[in-house]
């Protein structure tokens, strides 16, 4: 039976680490993106403007508020139309189809997105206002004070949190299965349904995914350790 | 007792600030005052909580924007315009970023910055806004650590400071940018009794160089020591200004007088 988890040619061992490798690829990709929407998410949130204020509130009300995988459906089903409409906007008249990689990355970058920008807004909030002021009295520019007081003072308080939204992230790749993506879980249920041996696949699946967020732990929390320095006495 | 030397009124004005009004919300807080530190003085500010010296010592580096009045450093006024709002704002950052330059700013409560050793927080303000090559700021730096006697804490990160090493950290950090007038927030106001003395022995010793400063303290005696001015603010306004033993022995208003009575019981 273990024959079945082989690398030989009748193994599934191949086509389960190449969805592992899909599997981490949409995970990184999605979770990057989504740290890229969550910035933009809480300074909009943070700003003054009360435009930006609704905008971000409406984006993490929806996406928290309805199933992560009819955000996937939502924009498997409406995603290449409204890249088709955004791209004649910008003056191109052919159709864009999005392919299921990148609808993948950014359905679970979006549902990443909405609780980044919540763990990056209150990291931001985190950050001594007195070292923001002591900054501009050295006379930094607001770029200059972003980038070297800012941003490494809220990715220190920021990096608890966007653990949690990493494991989350790499667990929502599995709901990009119902586009036939070949990511881990897709390929667990073609080879459970071929083999008829759906217990044997799934916990298989279990055990490599496990073997994912424990890894992943462990690098958050070398990553705190070494952001934490000067915050805790080592 | 040591004293600082009069400074002449024809010495060149490092920090003029003219009719300087700041509200915030309804609440008017300073009402029209008019300043000038010259090269060489050490200005204290004394008065009651909440009469404005923070904010009067803040509107001087623009950390708060005036809403009326002038500020001139070293002969420059800052360019202020309104907006449409009516709120008052710089009107080129430029300009305000690099008359902060020189101006070096101690705060109450130190506000280093938390994720760099003490060396990297007195080196980051040369190197990143000044431009000052890495090797010249390091050596820079730690002679200025030697100087506030804490170069044994140079790697160390702030949270592994006492908070006197830590304010003399902020200081040091200060001065790295060779300011021409040094601003002190109540410098020793965040510290345990027994850390007070060692910061206040840095201050003094830079009002002895020479040092252009204005200080906001609650130290009597010291303010009597360093200062070659005294200023008392009551409400947003100047209520009584001269030299220290006019103003800290024979004030002409009766508000110094029972502020000084309050004040004055424990220093000698
Ligand atoms: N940012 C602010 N917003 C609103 N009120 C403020 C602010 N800063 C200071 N104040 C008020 O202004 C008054 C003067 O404050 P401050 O300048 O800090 O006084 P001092 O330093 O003499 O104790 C106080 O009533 C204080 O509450
Ligand atoms: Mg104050």
């Amino acid at each position: 039976m273990l024959e079945l988890l082989s690398f030989g040619p009748n193994g599934w061992g191949g086509q389960l680490l190449m969805g592992t490798a899909m599997t981490v690829a949409v995970a990184v990709s999605a979770f990057a993106f989504g740290i890229l929407v969550g910035s933009l998410g809480a300074s909009a949130k943070l700003s003054h403007s009360l435009a930006l204020n609704v905008v971000a509130d409406v984006y993490t009300t929806i996406v928290r508020g309805i199933p992560e995988l009819l955000v996937i459906y939502l924009l498997f089903f409406g995603g290449s139309g409204v890249a088709t409409s955004i791209a004649s906007a910008f003056g191109y008249d052919g159709r864009v189809d999005l392919n299921a990689f990148t609808i993948g990355v950014l359905a679970v970058g979006l549902i990443s997105g909405a609780y980044s920008t919540e763990v990056i807004r209150g990291a931001v909030q985190s950050v001594p206002f007195g070292q923001i002021e002591a900054a501009r009295a050295c006379g930094m520019s607001r770029w200059l004070i972003l980038r070297r007081v800012l941003v490494p003072q809220t990715l220190r308080f920021a990096l608890p949190g966007l653990g949690n939204v990493w494991q989350l992230t790499l667990k929502d790749t599995a709901l990009v299965s119902v586009t036939a993506l070949a990511e881990l879980m897709r390929i667990t249920h073609l080879a459970a349904g071929a083999t008829r041996q759906p217990f044997l696949f799934y916990s298989t699946a279990a055990v490599l995914y496990l073997m994912l967020t424990t890894i992943s732990t462990a690098l958050f929390n070398r990553a705190e350790i070494s952001a934490n320095r000067g915050v805790r006495r080592a | 007792m040591h004293r600082h030397p009069p400074v002449s009124d024809s010495a060149p004005a490092a920090v003029a600030v003219e009719d300087l009004h700041k509200r915030f919300g309804e609440l008017e807080v300073l009402k029209g005052v008019s300043l000038t530190a010259r090269e060489g003085d050490v200005i204290t500010l004394i008065g009651s909580s909440g009469s404005g010296k923070s904010t009067l010592l803040r509107c001087i580096n623009m950390l708060e924007i005036p809403d009326d009045g002038r500020v001139v450093i070293g002969g420059e006024s800052i360019a202020l315009k309104k907006t449409r709002g009516g709120a008052s704002v710089p009107a080129d950052s430029r300009q305000v970023e690099r008359i902060r330059t020189r101006l070096g700013m101690v705060f109450q409560s130190f506000n280093l910055w938390t994720h760099m050793t003490i060396l990297q927080n007195v080196i980051e303000a040369p190197v990143h806004v000044l431009g000052v090559p890495k090797a010249e700021a390091v050596d820079r730096a730690r002679m200025l650590l030697d100087k506030v006697g804490i170069l044994a804490k140079a790697d160390s990160y702030p949270v592994q400071l006492s908070g006197g090493q830590q304010q003399r950290a902020a200081i040091a950090r200060a001065l790295a940018m060779q300011p021409k007038v040094m601003l002190f927030d109540e410098p020793t106001s965040a510290l345990d009794p027994e850390l007070v003395g060692e910061v206040l022995r840095v201050i003094r010793q830079l009002a002895d160089e020479g040092n252009t400063m204005i200080l906001v303290t609650h130290e009597m005696g010291f303010a009597r020591e360093v200062a070659s001015k005294v200023v008392f603010l009551h409400q947003g306004r100047i209520e009584e200004e001269g030299s220290p033993d006019k103003v800290l022995t024979n004030p002409d208003s009766d508000r110094v007088r029972q502020f000084l009575s309050r004040h004055l019981s424990g220093a000698a």
